[in-house]
């Protein structure tokens, strides 16, 4: 295994930045997701540690060797592809044992090592069966053993449960958490699901139009966005975002809306508030801190229940304060309807506040 | 018919008979077209069994009275001049053919994988410029080909007719393996990459297998079409030792003028590979022009 090092690294394709300046360190061992919508350069960023795209600007490192300008065959990486990429012509068994063939092992050897992986990923019985006769699981194993046979110092893979239903990917999760730990493998991880680089990695890296926008542990990606999107990419539901204008009332700050209530601020979120480039500031609140109260009460600020989701566990409201939204998480035993008039508190010491024109996370000064 | 299904709960069985009238129909004018082209061949076969007598007889015999191979075993056995000339004629045609093949494989699929995989300047146009060869007839292609295979000294060689069917055929190779190719996803030659291979062993161990459908129908087709062509090989040839069958039986028109019964047999004899070629192979024909590579 090995640390992966990304310096500045960018591809462009013309003048569309695919990745732009990224850096980042995977250290041996750890388990890095890279997250982020659709078109964001998850895959472009993972092709180009993998080597299969040319690098545009900056360095790739693997262990200590730069690998700018190595073949993929050269990089010792393993890969497991979205829509798997099992070679349709080959039984289980030639699959995984053909990168042991393109390395020249002799029979025996890449008999024993397909056997063992073939072993640990329960797919003994499948191993004289073409691809296409292999349900969508089944074939994620096989993608995974043909990682696995031989030990690469890097595993690479792009959304490898995404084809498979609710269900069934809720196990690989776990199977997958498993055998890294098993394995102590060093794991670049593509995924756009938030909860998927939050349930398995050590560290979720979020991008947005090429850029690296946060690079950290989920605790800490969840506790402290840097911006707005990462607030708004990571957690279910998201965050809820809600720009308001702050105002001095010599040095205490208040949040006022443009419906006209007002929110003071603790000292500590009035000195954030002061950072601001603008009088613009976004409140931000994630629901578990968010409080509802059916009469008025001291530092609420009145809202209208718009729509009400229980899911079992904890019931999701979606109260309006003026033009936004705010999600809050209610005991499913509290009774709220649609249209209430409700009043809304929130946990001064869990709000986010963030720069309105700039979008980023307000820190005291 | 409204009132009906509303009193009837039941889903009533949907009317057979327009269907089946539809399959009768069609069943028909198969049986026709076979017949239309079944037809001459059998006729073919039996004139080649005749005498040659026989086979001048009006009204015609339908079945010749007096089976005989005679006709067969002249062309086949190289003991005398007519199967001497015969089996030359075919040795040629069996040479042009083959080598036009081959080559027209090995150029095509490079070709369709570049141009299915890599974006390079000019792609589109030079893709469109190997198609447009084919909105033309051929025989608009006679003399500036004639003219420039004799400025390359090529006139009366195989050569001549190898390159010509070459231009004749690729066109329809590439564009047909190119639709393969397209249908290959790229990862699998990147998880290849990956898993040690290099980009030439990725393609070979990994794509080229996946396309052997699309490079057999290429290479039956480029085949069975050097293997017919008459106008080129008639106006590029004219050593009698050289002729290709068909401009060889033609010939036979021409020499033996009234040996009907020897003609239809080398017609016979000439058929044989293509029929064969076809039966072998005809799945992969199939599949080829039905099904692409992968399915999705
Ligand atoms: N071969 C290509 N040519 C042009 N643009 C590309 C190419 N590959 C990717 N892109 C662009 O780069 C951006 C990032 O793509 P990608 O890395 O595939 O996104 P993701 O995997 O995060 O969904 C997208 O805007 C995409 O359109
Ligand atoms: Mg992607």
């Amino acid at each position: 295994m090995a640390e992966v090092v990304l310096n500045q690294v960018v591809k462009t394709y013309g003048n569309i930045y695919a990745v732009n300046h990224v850096s980042l360190t995977v250290a041996d061992g750890e388990f890095v997701a890279l997250v982020g919508p659709s078109g964001c350069g998850k895959t472009t960023t993972l092709n180009l540690i993998a080597g299969l795209i040319d690098i545009s600007g900056g360095d790739i490192y693997i262990g200590d060797r730069l690998v700018n300008d190595l073949d993929p065959k050269d990089r010792d990486i393993a890969m497991v592809f979205q829509n798997y990429a099992l070679y349709p012509n080959k039984t289980v068994f030639k699959n995984l044992a053909f990168p042991l063939q393109m390395r020249k092992l002799s029979k025996a050897e890449i008999e024993a090592k397909v056997m063992s992986a073939a072993k640990v990923l329960d797919i003994v019985h499948l191993l004289e069966r073409k691809p296409r006769e292999l349900s969508g699981g089944q074939q994620q194993r096989v993608a995974l053993g043909r990682a696995l046979v031989r030990d690469p110092r890097v595993f690479l893979m792009d959304e490898p449960l995404s084809n498979l239903d609710a269900k069934l990917r809720v196990q690989m999760r776990t199977e997958l958490k498993r055998f890294h730990q098993d394995l102590q493998a060093t794991v670049v991880y593509v995924t756009h699901d938030q909860l998927e680089a939050v349930t398995m990695a050590d560290k979720m890296a979020v991008m947005n139009g090429g850029f690296l926008q946060q690079y950290d542990s989920p605790k800490n990606v969840f506790d402290n966005p840097v911006n707005m999107f990462v607030a708004s990419f990571v957690g279910s539901p998201a965050m809820s975002l809600i720009p308001l204008e702050a105002v001095s009332h010599g040095t205490d700050v208040a949040l006022r809306s443009p419906e006209g209530w007002e929110l003071p601020l603790s000292a500590a979120n009035s000195r954030k508030a002061l950072t601001s480039t603008t009088a613009k500031v976004v409140l931000g609140a994630r629901h578990s801190t968010v409080r509802l109260h059916k009469s008025p009460t001291a530092g609420a600020v009145p809202g209208t229940v718009y729509t009400v989701e229980p899911t079992g566990d904890v019931t999701f409201v979606q109260v309006f304060l003026g033009t936004s939204v705010v999600i809050v998480s209610l005991d499913p035993s509290v009774m709220v309807e649609p249209d209430q008039k409700v009043w809304i508190e929130f946990d001064q010491d869990k709000i986010h506040l963030f720069d309105g024109a700039t979008e980023m996370a307000l820190a005291a000064a | 018919m409204s009132t009906l299904t509303q009193t009837s709960p039941r889903p009533r069985p949907r009317p057979k008979k327009p269907i089946g009238g539809w399959r009768w129909a069609g069943r028909g004018i198969l049986a026709f077209l076979l017949l239309f082209t079944a037809l001459p061949m059998a006729w073919m076969v039996i004139t080649s069994l005749k005498s040659q007598l026989a086979a001048l007889q009006y009204p015609p015999q339908w079945w010749p009275e007096e089976v005989t191979f005679e006709n067969y075993i002249l062309l086949l056995s190289p003991n005398n001049a007519v199967g001497q000339e015969f089996l030359q004629y075919f040795w040629n045609s069996l040479y042009v053919s083959i080598l036009s093949t081959i080559l027209g494989v090995a150029v095509a699929v490079p070709a369709a994988y570049a141009f299915s995989r890599f974006r390079f300047p000019g792609r589109q146009m030079l893709f469109f410029s190997v198609l447009l060869r084919n909105m033309f007839p051929a025989v608009v292609f006679l003399m500036p080909l004639f003219l420039m295979m004799k400025w390359l000294g090529l006139v009366n060689t195989h050569g001549s007719l190898i390159l010509t069917y070459l231009t004749f055929g690729l066109p329809l190779s590439i564009w047909l393996l190119k639709g393969f190719y397209d249908n290959i996803p790229p990862q699998l030659e990147q998880a290849a990459r990956i898993d040690g291979a290099t980009r030439f062993q990725a393609f070979f161990y990994i794509v080229m297998p996946l396309s052997s459908p699309g490079i057999i129908a290429t290479a039956i087709y480029a085949f069975i079409m050097a293997w017919n062509e008459y106008v080129y090989a008639l106006t590029f040839l004219n050593s009698k030792d050289k002729l290709t069958l068909p401009v060889g039986l033609q010939r036979f028109f021409a020499e033996y003028a009234t040996n009907w019964p020897g003609l239809m047999a080398a017609s016979f004899i000439m058929s044989v590979p293509v029929v064969v070629l076809f039966l072998v192979l005809q799945k992969y024909f199939v599949r080829a022009l039905t099904e692409g590579a992968v399915k999705s």
